[in-house]
């Protein structure tokens, strides 16, 4: 067995501001940092949507007396690779390079959260690439799809203050239009330490690495940290017609298991055996057995702290009726339970996953962070292999029948209009609801 | 980070061994690494590498293909396959206990059926999949400047092939592709992480000896650069597809570069990152000002010919304009060669291949198709050096070699004429 057996734990600390450091020490030349402010598109202001994907791009645009092409140079003289950008429910800033570096990439990116200059000439510029790239989710229906079914799935509620789920990091024409500088610049106040996580991992001395992540992120601002509920509505079924696409896009959503429950991990072997690989039974029944898919996948979808399903398919016109109709027998058998060798072949799977995801600094960094975040709390490798090996088949079982999620199925599709008689996609109790093409591109289903 | 000097065996059947352990990595990964791809193909046989890809994760003589399934999710979920216009990989990872598992596993996906039912209907999994990616305007638009650039040679084909090519290719056919270019001394397995070197090469000596030569030696490959052929052909030329259904405009351009065993390799990689890399002057003079959402440049390369490739994507209005300034920034990419600027990028590039080693799969991919590409295998700290090392003289003689100063120009988009 290996000689460098994984983990001394990890350290969690809060910074006197609030801000949350969760941190692994591990050897090697490299550092990685994954910094989560919990400001996303959902927290976009109702009207403005778009806020806090143009107020990323605009923090980059000049920071603490550097103006925007040294603060790129900054960060390239680093030799850095960055990573990040605004998802739903929060804003990240990823930074990996070598270990010497590791103290000037903190405090670059501190400035640009606390320091930036955003110039006000700059901001046409910047809605204006935002509404480009809503303009180019459109050319793809499979984007068009991933919004359209958040849309649909999590409408926002009506007089809401934030405008929620249904909208991609981009934002919306008229939320675009709707953005001043001194609207980003009130967003802005959102960003800061109150319910931020850095995950960090690097070869320091746990007080090395205090003082370093003290030193750089200590005085960001207050900030706000404020959940947006993710409510699923359930049993509705909608369909856009795109004359012009080459395959009919499916999307499900349905009810799941939220992060920290009791029944987390049970959810997470039947997921699994749906969908973790290419013996589970979705791969099996829809490409392997029937060839009516290249691409097919269910995966958990976490939002506002609860779980959903969230499954795709593309098939071309003709076939996606029988596409839709095997996925939906797949989830309507899920209470039935999984045979012995799905069970032993879904847990040997998350088993060997936990391992592959700690594996590479940028991997588990990005899993601390996620893991402070989510579940309130670093859940190590030794501690998530012991309690899959302690799952038994009838664990698993006992909660597949008490999980029957397929009645509650929301269904949305893009494609031709191109359904005979008889091959109307139609999802057993759905309501069908008329959805009008929406200028809303996407983001990824699968956060 | 793996020890120095992978360890390099030539197996008596003449399957090469490639070995580089890590004792300090958490997991182990193997792939076979075949010398073939779509290059190799004949026009009526289009997609048939990438078909076979496919069908070899359909089962063996002895494993049906839910069978051969089921043992790669035991193995974690990590198995998976590429094909490129010369190389096929077949690739997996494991916990380092079960090395031998991987290793067998992977082994009987190499020795497939081709069973007529399976390939039927594998067949409309890759019509589907053509069906996804034709309605990607990204993947469209470099499929159409691959066929200007590199005319009738087969550099310039799609690798899935179309669907008319795909819907015609017989069981036979495949089964003669696969007899041709998967014989012994077109595969390399490659092994990294954590496992036990001599343990490892025990095994293949046992399972791999008998690995069947090809029957008949597969046709020459076409050369991509020759004088007297006709590839690339680069016409030089500007070529609009107007599709009025799409609401933006992609344009794509390609150039002349190095060949993957050029001593420049590297420093071409830096001058495409100083042109077009995120911090390089498209990036500056494209989407900085809002003109475009999207504008890069990357350098490509084939074992006997490279190319710089790139483009960018921009309102139907715009585009006519941004594709003067992309041309503009390529005609004067000698000013961006500053001593400053390619120390930044060389060191960006140096860190970054540092990084990928990383783990032990990262590490697979880059010595396994490094052997495929070039015959060699330096370890990663050789392979940093190579960056580092990369002076302003070296890319201003790229930029010699390779002036981009001709483009060969392909548009997709709402717009008649550009």
């Amino acid at each position: 067995m290996p000689a460098r057996s994984h983990p001394i734990p990890a350290h969690l600390w809060t910074l006197p501001g609030g801000l949350t450091v969760a941190f692994e020490r591990r050897s090697g030349p490299g550092f990685a940092f994954d910094l989560r402010v919990p400001v996303g598109s959902a927290h976009d202001p109702a009207g403005q949507e778009g806020a806090s994907g143009v107020l990323e791009e605009w923090l980059f645009k000049g920071a603490d007396g550097l103006d925007a092409r040294a603060l790129q140079d900054a960060f390239d003289d680093l030799g850095v690779r960055r990573g990040g950008g605004v998802g739903p429910e929060a804003t990240r800033f990823s930074v990996s390079g070598l270990l010497a570096d590791l103290g000037a990439a903190l405090t670059l990116t501190a400035s640009v959260l606390n320091a930036p200059h955003l110039p006000e000439d700059e901001l046409p510029v910047l809605t204006d690439l935002a509404r480009q790239d809503l303009e180019g989710l459109l050319d793809s229906p499979a984007d068009r799809l991933a919004t359209l079914a958040r849309q649909t799935a999590f409408p926002a509620p009506p007089g809401a203050p934030l405008s929620g789920y249904g909208h991609p990091a981009s934002g919306t024409p008229q939320g675009l239009e709707a953005l001043t500088p001194a609207s980003l610049r009130a967003h802005l106040q959102r960003y800061g330490q109150a319910g931020s996580v850095l995950g960090l991992v690097a070869d320091l001395h746990p007080g090395q690495a205090r003082d370093l992540t003290a030193a750089a992120l200590g005085g960001l601002r207050p900030g706000v940290h404020e959940p947006v509920p993710a409510v699923l509505r359930r049993r509705v079924q909608a369909h856009v017609t795109d004359p012009d696409a080459e395959q009919t896009h499916l999307s499900l959503t349905l009810p799941g298991v939220p992060p920290g429950h009791p029944d987390w991990m049970a959810w997470q072997v039947a997921l699994t055996a749906l969908s973790g690989g290419s013996a589970s039974r979705l791969f099996h029944a829809v490409r392997e057995e029937r060839g009516l898919a290249y691409a097919v996948s269910a995966s958990p979808v976490i939002l506002g702290g609860q779980g959903f399903l969230g499954a795709y398919a593309g098939s071309t016109p003709a076939r996606a009726p029988e596409t839709l109709q095997v996925i939906l027998a797949e989830l309507e058998r899920l209470p039935q339970g999984l045979t012995p060798a799905e069970f032993g072949r879904a847990r040997a799977g998350l088993d060997a996953s936990v391992v592959f995801g700690a594996e590479s600094m940028r991997a588990r960094a990005h899993a601390l962070t996620r893991d402070a975040a989510v579940f309130g709390r670093i859940r190590s490798v030794p501690e998530l292999r012991e309690s899959l090996s302690k799952l038994t088949l009838d664990d698993v079982n006992a909660f597949l029948a008490r999980y029957h999620p397929a009645p509650d199925v929301t269904t949305v599709t893009i494609g031709p209009e191109a359904h005979g008689p008889g091959e109307s996609l139609t999802a057993g109790n759905a309501e069908p609801i008329p959805l009008q093409p929406s200028d809303h591109p996407s983001e990824t289903l699968h956060a | 980070m793996p020890d120095p000097a992978p360890q390099h065996h030539r197996l008596p059947g003449g399957l090469t061994l490639l070995l580089e352990p890590d004792p300090a990595a958490q997991t182990v990964a193997a792939g076979y690494f075949v010398n073939t791809g779509s290059r190799e193909e004949s026009a009526a046989e289009m997609g048939a590498s990438h078909f076979i890809e496919h069908l070899l994760f359909k089962g063996s003589d002895t494993l049906s293909a839910a069978q051969l399934n089921e043992r790669l999710d035991d193995l974690g979920g990590h198995a998976n396959a590429f094909t490129s216009e010369e190389a096929t990989v077949y690739h997996a990872a494991t916990l380092p206990e079960r090395t031998t598992e991987l290793l067998g596993t992977l082994t009987e996906l190499m020795r497939p059926a081709l069973r007529p039912d399976d390939i039927a209907t594998e067949r409309g999994v890759i019509l589907e999949e053509i069906a996804m990616y034709a309605e990607q305007p990204a993947v469209r638009v470099t499929d159409e400047l691959r066929a200007d650039y590199w005319g009738d040679h087969p550099l310039g084909w799609p690798i899935l092939g179309t669907a008319a090519t795909v819907t015609d290719l017989t069981p036979d056919a495949l089964r003669r592709n696969h007899r041709d270019r998967y014989g012994a001394d077109r595969v390399t397995l490659t092994v990294t992480g954590q496992f036990d070197p001599p343990a490892v090469l025990d095994w293949a000596r046992t399972h791999l000896h008998d690995w069947p030569a090809a029957t008949r030696p597969a046709p020459p490959r076409l050369p991509a650069r020759r004088p007297d052929h006709a590839a690339p052909r680069h016409p030089g030329t500007v070529r609009v597809i107007n599709d009025p259904t799409l609401s933006r405009v992609q344009v794509t351009a390609a150039a002349p570069g190095l060949d993957a065993t050029h001593p420049l390799r590297e420093a071409a990689h830096v001058l495409a990152d100083l042109i077009g890399g995120e911090n390089g002057a498209l990036y500056w003079h494209l989407i900085d000002d809002g003109s475009c959402d999207s504008a890069d440049l990357g350098h490509l390369e084939y074992q006997d010919a490279g190319t710089f490739e790139g483009g960018f994507s921009c309102d139907p209005d715009r585009a006519a304009a941004a594709l003067a300034t992309y041309r503009r920034v390529l005609a004067g990419a000698g000013d961006l060669i500053t001593p400053v600027a390619v120390r930044r990028a060389a060191r960006k590039l140096a860190v970054g291949t540092l990084l990928r080693a990383e783990t032990p799969q990262g590490r697979l991919f880059t010595l396994g198709m490094e052997f495929l590409a070039t015959g060699r295998t330096p370890d990663t700290a050789a392979s940093v050096r190579r960056y580092e090392q990369v002076t302003p003289d070296d890319v201003r003689e790229v930029l010699r070699l390779c002036p981009l100063d001709r483009l060969t120009v392909v548009a997709l988009g709402p717009i008649d004429r550009l």
